[in-house]
């Protein structure tokens, strides 16, 4: 037995920077295919695909992203002496480019977009360093039209993937913010309950609440706040004894919202979550959350950012969603979702019989069946092809007249 | 999937956590039982014992949708949980403690401070609001242990009756937080479970908040 003592005297990690992981040939290939699903779903809804770089200047990072974000952002300097940082995230990469290079429009602007992402996440806490995002935005557009195209094709793109079981959780990042001002709550009350409700310590948004003068229609809403969820009828619930006309008209949207999330024929995996907790700094309007009942993470998340690009200098109304394909793909795993590769057929040959073995692979490749000829001669494939250019399967059983016969003996293998 | 699954914390909460799942009318789980089994199967619901700082790990990863957990582990955890309820058992206090003969339980805080704990984010929080010299040094264990060696100036620590201070000639300078248990809930499990994981914030709220009136009067 080999104790701890044979613990190497220092992590060996064979050229492999910690906290980032090899995605080996199976699932590899299944999350590629769950990412081109994403990218065709997004594409067949006029989306037009667009990259941009893994590397931005940290500047304009900073000019999107809170500080938090900022905090965990892989960061160098690059010869200048500019301060560079990896992506961490892409919506702020497409702000810029419609805020330069496509500020003359034609309005409104459907781009997509699949990349990775990177986070300088603690080690050994079983986060991703690098994952995978793939994601929409629709710049232009004022409309909540926009808004509910953006969760259709965000749901329509999951299940073309193949992830099954989801919910989307509707909110407004405006609601609990008017809902604290037009009750009156100022200064550093106000900030309190926001900045709990962000760090979602719920005990600490009671015992905040408990310290103001708020009346008690607008306290029990935001107590009632895991709760404050379901179909269109939860507005009405929500507006009575409410006052204000900003948490009124979140509200109002979200009917609105709502009718047309109905039009697109997806109300039985939608529900309205008006304590839905988001950046309140970078949304301003309709925000979602995708969830799956098999994964405990959200699987997408999106919504209105309407004052992201005028900090480009082009002021544009902008909503979008994106979603993290590694969970989807995870869940996915867990769920056994995920169909592994066929196999790939083997075809071998004896001497002289190579060129005729090639022949047979290019006509099972034109029926897309996966196949490779083995590289030396006198092995034991699926199909064997001997010296005189019969063809049979191995070890001198059934034997195919004709190339034809062949390739359909190959197709019945892979299935 | 039918039932929940719930992390309950071992060590000094794992009573009061079972206490309160029983007058919650949750559920009747012995904690001897956890003495011998990891985890206990409960009508639909799985309970699993672990460490108290891996509660809210298993929360966040979704491994379990809810957990119980002292606020205190929470303040040195930067996993990502909703905070539910307080639970309102498992009363500590995280204090600044110094030895008796010292010039900083005399009121006069020095400079340079070295400080022991095993509550490193929470003693940076703390000393942030102050503008000080401080060293803080994390141990696993008896940090009370750190003064009298000359390992540390003093240590901040956990405690609930202060005997273990006391004792080893510690007094209290200065709270830097008060701790209660905490129902804490998976992100996800609270939006797409959200009638257990309601109902069971409910149950424990209300059976939580009946202890208290109880113990009030």
């Amino acid at each position: 037995m080999r104790g701890p003592d044979a613990l190497p005297p220092q992590a060996i990690n064979h050229g492999r920077a910690d906290g980032f992981v090899d995605h080996l040939v199976g699932p590899a290939a299944s999350r590629r295919r769950l990412t081109d699903a994403f990218i065709e779903t997004f594409e067949s809804w006029g989306f037009g695909f667009m990259v941009t770089p893994l590397i931005e200047p940290l500047d304009t990072i900073a000019a999107g992203v809170g500080g938090a974000q900022q905090s965990a952002l892989f960061r160098f300097m690059d010869s200048d002496g500019e301060l560079l940082a990896l992506v961490g995230e892409r919506t702020v990469s497409v702000a810029r480019v419609v805020a330069t290079q496509l500020r003359e429009g034609p309005f409104p602007l459907r781009l997509c977009y699949a990349g990775p992402v990177l986070r300088n996440q603690p080690l050994n806490a079983g986060r991703r360093r690098e994952s995978l995002q793939a994601g929409c935005e629709l710049l232009g557009a004022t409309g909540l039209a926009a808004d509910a195209e953006c969760i259709a094709l965000a749901a329509a793109a999951l299940e073309r993937g193949g992830v099954e079981h989801i919910q989307v959780d509707v909110g407004h990042a405006d609601f609990i913010p008017g809902l604290l001002d037009s009750a009156g709550l100022e200064g550093g009350a106000r900030d309190e309950v926001l900045a709990a409700l962000a760090r979602r310590d719920l005990v600490a948004v009671e015992s905040a609440l408990a310290n103001t003068e708020m009346a008690d229609a607008e306290r029990r809403l935001l107590l009632a706040f895991p709760t404050l969820r379901g179909g269109r009828e939860i507005l009405d619930t929500a507006a009575s004894g409410l006052r204000g006309e900003r948490p009124q008209r979140a509200l109002r949207e979200l009917a609105e919202l709502w009718d047309l999330i109905d039009a697109h024929a997806i109300t039985d995996r939608v529900q309205l979550d008006l304590g839905a907790v988001r950046d309140w700094d970078y949304y301003t309007g309709p925000t979602f959350e995708v969830f799956s009942a098999d994964s405990g993470f959200a699987l997408g998340s999106g919504g209105r950012y309407d004052t992201l690009l005028s900090r480009f200098g082009s002021p544009l109304p902008a909503t979008g969603f994106v979603l993290h394909v590694d969970r989807c793909h995870d869940s996915m795993v867990r769920t056994g979702a995920i169909h592994g590769s066929p196999p790939v057929l083997r075809i071998s040959w004896d001497e002289h019989g190579y060129t005729e073995a090639l022949a047979l692979a290019r006509a099972a490749r034109e029926r897309s069946l996966v196949c490779a000829c083995d590289l030396l001669e006198g092995g034991d494939g699926d199909v064997h092809v001997s010296a005189s250019g019969r063809l049979s399967a191995p070890q001198g059983g059934t034997e195919y007249p004709t190339l034809d016969s062949a390739v359909s003996a190959l197709a019945s293998h892979q299935q | 999937m039918k039932g929940l699954r719930i992390a309950l914390p071992g060590g000094t909460l794992l009573e009061g956590a079972c206490d309160l799942l029983r007058s919650a009318g949750v559920a009747r789980l012995d904690p001897a039982r956890f003495e011998r089994e990891l985890s206990v199967h409960h009508d639909d619901d799985i309970y699993v014992k672990v460490r108290p700082t891996d509660v809210p790990v298993y929360v966040e990863m979704g491994a379990c949708e809810c957990g119980i957990v002292g606020k205190d582990v929470l303040w040195e955890s930067d996993r990502e949980c909703y905070e539910l309820a307080d639970l309102g058992f498992g009363h500590c206090r995280l204090v600044l403690a110094a030895p008796r003969d010292s010039a900083i339980a005399r009121g006069q805080w020095p400079q340079s401070l070295r400080v022991a704990t095993k509550y490193p984010a929470s003693a940076r929080r703390f000393f942030a609001a102050r503008s000080m010299n401080v060293v803080v040094i994390q141990l696993h264990g008896s940090v009370e242990l750190a003064p009298q060696t000359g390992l540390a100036d003093c240590v901040l620590d956990i405690t609930a009756t202060g005997r273990t201070m006391a004792a080893n000639d510690l007094v209290e300078v200065a709270v830097a937080g008060a701790s209660t248990a905490r129902l804490i809930a998976n992100h996800a499990a609270l939006k797409t479970r959200n009638d257990a994981v309601g109902g069971l914030a409910t149950a424990l709220r209300r059976a939580a908040a009946v202890r208290m009136a109880e113990g009030a009067a």
